[in-house]
């Protein structure tokens, strides 16, 4: 009945009127400290230490001006390889370990347990810090402490189990476990439950229902929590250094405390702190490609 | 107690226009409905006019004075929700001393004025509970007592009954009325609902796609539709396209004669239409009368057609006939409707008041 | 919330009709794995609070393995500085965390902000930046630009940038939970947006800023990587002294002590936290 109303915007006699032009800059305002707050203690110090990363040792300092050299990115690559390797190595093994443990338990935590506030205290407290769970365990596996006598049982002796990979990377996926169950909690908890009663009635048993409904519909929550227990893990301290023996699992993040703070060598332990800094970056881009961000819409 | 003046006003979104080029007097103590279907832009209009919203272009007055620019807080309004929008920490006298509270006025005239609105929408004893407390409709009676509560000039409402069931929705509409009566406020409320604007307003204006189709009395609208939307909107209607071939006598007895498919039909036109004008005639369902047989007044149109279809609705029937290719619709009431619930085949209608629109320019 | 058994969960599961051998046989596998599966659960509950339980176990132990309470005193005796700059330290954080997170989430949620997801990525990097890499840039930063290396300061910012953008889910959250309803009629009643935001948005999102202030207390209280790098030497947090005195004096029942108490603290808070509020606000903060 009616013309369509889809008419090209007509030149407007008035420009914006003065409450829209003031309404702009409030959000501003409101934007600001966030962002003043984000740039003076994350951007720019990140992009300082990248900047550090290509000068020449002590000549930052110099009146002369610094010396741009990747120098130490080589010295890197010659001597400190191991401990990026190592570093990736208790990455993986510990999302690896919370993949296994982790799906199942969110599993059963989503569709089958009644009491899930309770379980969210208790796990809580893996995420008060790893330290804590690095300390914890390694009392427990200290020789002559509780666990000694079931490790005499077993035939294991002690020190084989305190200071090596397998203590490091179960405690590194205690801490991280619960960034699992979560990521993957949500996506299942978003898969409606008359999907698999709809398998079920049409003949698929439990694990062909897992393998062929559930998974691929949970896929994005789970590679967003493998993601994201290896972007946390990439940076840990407590756990190797409490748990590890010291040749063994020695991580860059380590080294790159020692070199920094106690050696104050700043060309080194930036050039370190920029490829964990790349590590993790490319770890979240591509979490971040697979979770659904969708809080701010 | 304003009068409100909209002065070819306009809203777009980006390449969308939602209001185009609308302009309304309201006048002070009025009680005018924006009517239509949703989309048509009449709750942007409301929210204009509350200031939530700003115009494009157009501006808006408060008798004499130049509100488009002053934001919603200085505009001195009350706008009553949707949805109650009671603030739920706030105990329903807290809720509606609010606008008070926010002027600064002693905690001892607040409170004699929530009494006072309390004792108004018939909550008196209501004061200290909480809104979760309150079933839907006394929630929606408190909303109406706090806006009242700030003496505002213009009562605005955007669909506040469409949330409430359907008996609810009757009983709150009359004290709606009742309190705008009381109050003297000038009030212009949005629905979609025809009987809800036909039972309380004083003028209706009907919406549609961003312009205001027809502005009038409910009478106004029903009996003399001005454009086809409102003739199909507003209640049933059968539309017979035709074409202008003539007029006939004059005064009271001047018809226009019109050509609708193979028939002629002797219609009672308020306008002049030229020779040869594509028309739309109208006639309503309940004008429509089935001749019996031998006790029939004399109708000016008689048309044959076949039953289709009928539909017994309780106090209503309603007959589809097939007349010349196009289906009529005919709202039988009384004994006539149990008597019809047997019949099938020929009929024989008949009708006199036909309403004449020009038909619309083809797109 | 009681923990059921597995008897009460196939309650529903028990078939109608005549009990058959097929029946009874069906409901036996079916109750072997819901056992399997809460039993599941518990062995994994049991492992995260382990190390918690051990030191709490040994912190009651005196010289010689007798029982021994006076490793707590020594907590709030020698250990009190380290606790009473742990809560200071927490304390003017999340202040700071909630002063810049409540108006960015205001500004998010209400405003049309251009590139607002653009923006609430750049707020949450610090998220995604390992911990010994913030702490590095940071006591580089402060030592040649800044000047932050002996205020607390430094380390109270280093803690704010990191936690901040936990606070700001939770809020955003709330926010966008609370109709818009409430703030325009509000401000068709007469009052201002300042007046409008502490008189009803700030009460009604009071669940989710707690929220926001626990998650970031709780982070910033146990603390101790960031603070490596950035602590002035006279301020040493709980977290960090236990850190170093497990590297450097090896277990002493003292320190499981202090770690204790560190954990009992944090656990309360969030029992506290849950009672009181529930668990809604923590969606998508990964506590939950």
């Amino acid at each position: 009945m009616a013309t369509p109303l889809t008419v090209p915007l007509p030149q407007l006699q008035r420009d914006t009127r003065g409450r829209e032009r003031r309404a702009r800059l409030v959000p501003l305002a409101l934007l600001g400290p966030a962002i003043a707050v984000t740039l003076l203690f994350l951007y720019y110090p990140l992009v300082f230490i990248v900047r550090m990363s290509f000068t020449l040792a002590d000549t930052f300092l110099r009146p002369t001006g610094a010396v741009t050299t990747i120098s130490n990115y080589v010295a890197m690559a010659d001597r400190y390889l191991p401990n990026l390797l190592v570093t990736l190595q208790l990455a993986s093994l510990a999302t690896i370990v919370d993949l296994v443990f982790g799906v199942p338990f969110a599993y059963v935590l989503v569709r089958k347990v009644r009491y899930r506030n309770l379980v969210r205290a208790f796990m809580v407290f893996p995420m008060f810090g790893a330290l804590y769970i690095a300390f914890g365990m390694r009392f427990i596996l200290l020789p002559g402490g509780p666990a000694t006598p079931l490790f005499e049982a077993l035939g294991i002796p002690n020190t084989s189990v305190l200071y090596s990979l397998p203590s490091v990377v179960f405690a590194m996926s205690i801490f991280t476990f619960p960034f699992m169950v979560m990521n993957v909690g949500t996506a299942l908890s978003n898969v409606d439950p008359t999907l698999e009663e709809a398998a079920a009635c049409l003949g698929a048993r439990p694990l062909q229902t897992f393998r062929r409904v559930l998974l691929p519909l949970t896929r994005a929550g789970i590679v967003a929590g493998a993601l994201m227990v290896f972007g946390w893990s990439l940076g840990t301290f407590a756990e190797p250094l409490l748990l590890g023996s010291v040749n063994e699992q020695k991580t860059l993040a380590w080294t790159l405390y020692l070199k920094g703070v106690i050696q104050l060598d700043y060309g080194l332990s930036t050039a370190m702190g920029v490829v964990l800094l790349i590590l993790a970056f490319g770890v979240t881009y591509f979490s971040l490609r697979y979770s659904r961000g969708a809080l701010v819409e | 107690m304003s009068t409100v003046r909209l002065e070819s006003i306009t809203k777009h979104y980006g390449q969308t226009v939602a209001v185009d080029g609308l302009s309304l007097d309201v006048a002070d103590g009025e009680f005018v409905t924006l009517l239509g279907p949703s989309g048509c832009g009449k709750t942007t209009t409301l929210r204009m006019v509350a200031g939530l919203i700003e115009p494009t272009d157009g501006r808006i007055f408060f008798d004499d004075q130049d509100v488009t620019d002053i934001p919603p807080r200085k505009r001195n309004i009350g706008f009553v929700f949707q949805t109650p929008a009671l603030f739920p920490h706030l105990s329903v006298a807290d809720n509606i001393g609010f606008g008070l509270s926010v002027k600064g006025i002693s905690k001892a005239a607040i409170a004699a004025r929530v009494d006072e609105m309390l004792a108004m929408v018939g909550l008196a004893s209501y004061g200290r509970r909480l809104p979760a407390q309150l079933s839907g409709g006394q929630q929606q009676r408190v909303a109406l007592a706090r806006v009242l509560a700030t003496d505002p000039r213009v009562l605005l409402f955007d669909e506040p009954l469409s949330a409430l069931d359907k008996n609810l929705r009757d009983s709150l509409k009359y004290s709606i009325l009742e309190l705008q009566r009381r109050t003297g406020k000038t009030a212009i409320y949005v629905t979609h609902d025809q009987s809800e604007a036909f039972a309380i307003s004083d003028r209706i204006v009907v919406m549609n796609a961003g312009r205001i189709e027809q502005i009038g009395t409910q009478t106004d609208i029903y009996l003399h539709p001005r454009t086809p939307y409102v003739a199909e909107f507003i209640g049933a209607n059968n539309g017979l396209p035709g074409t202008v071939t003539g007029r006939e006598g004059d005064g009271d007895d001047a018809r226009i004669l019109v050509q609708a498919g193979t028939r002629e039909l002797r219609c009672r036109g308020r306008d002049e239409f030229g020779a040869g004008e594509a028309v739309i005639a109208y006639v309503r369902p309940e004008d429509i009368e089935i001749l019996d047989g031998a006790s029939d007044r004399q109708f000016e149109n008689v048309l044959e057609g076949t039953i289709d279809r009928v539909i017994f609705e309780g106090p209503t029937a309603q007959l589809r006939v097939e007349v010349d290719g196009r289906e009529l619709r005919v709202d039988v009431s009384g004994n006539q409707r149990l008597t019809l619930m047997q019949r099938d085949g020929r009929v024989r209608l008949g009708f006199d008041a036909v309403t004449l629109i020009a038909a619309p320019v083809p797109a | 919330m009681t923990a059921s058994t597995a008897s009460s969960d196939t309650s529903a599961v028990r078939a109608p009709g005549p009990r058959s051998i097929v029946g009874r046989r069906r409901l036996t596998s079916r109750r072997m794995v819901d056992v399997v599966s809460h039993g599941y659960i518990w062995l994994c509950l049991f492992v995260f609070v382990t190390p918690f339980l051990a030191l709490l176990a040994y912190s009651f132990t005196g010289p010689g393995g007798t029982y021994a309470i006076e490793n707590f005193q020594y907590v709030l005796g020698s250990f009190g500085e380290n606790l009473w700059w742990s809560l200071r330290i927490s304390g003017l954080s999340i202040a700071i965390d909630l002063a810049i997170a409540l108006p960015a989430a205001y500004a998010i949620v209400r405003y049309p902000v251009p590139g607002k997801r653009l923006i609430f990525s750049v707020l949450s990097l610090p998220l995604y930046v390992p911990g010994a890499v913030i702490g590095l840039s940071l006591v580089i930063t402060y030592n040649f630009t800044y000047h932050l290396t002996t205020s607390m300061w430094g380390l109270v910012f280093g803690m704010v940038v990191g936690t901040f953008p936990l606070m700001l889910t939770p809020i955003i959250v709330a926010l966008k939970d609370l109709p818009i309803a409430f703030e325009e009629a509000a401000e068709c009643l007469g009052a201002s947006r300042w007046t409008t935001f502490w008189r009803i948005v700030f009460p009604l999102i009071g669940p989710g800023v707690s929220a926001g202030l626990m998650l970031a207390f709780i982070i910033v209280f146990n603390e101790y990587l960031v603070t490596l790098f950035v602590h002035p030497s006279e301020i040493t947090t709980a977290p960090l002294r236990i850190f170093n005195l497990v590297r450097t004096a090896g277990l002493l029942p003292t320190t499981a002590a202090l770690a204790v108490t560190m954990q009992l603290i944090s656990f309360a808070s969030v029992l506290l936290f849950f009672r009181v509020f529930g668990t809604r606000y923590f969606k998508g903060t990964y506590l939950i």
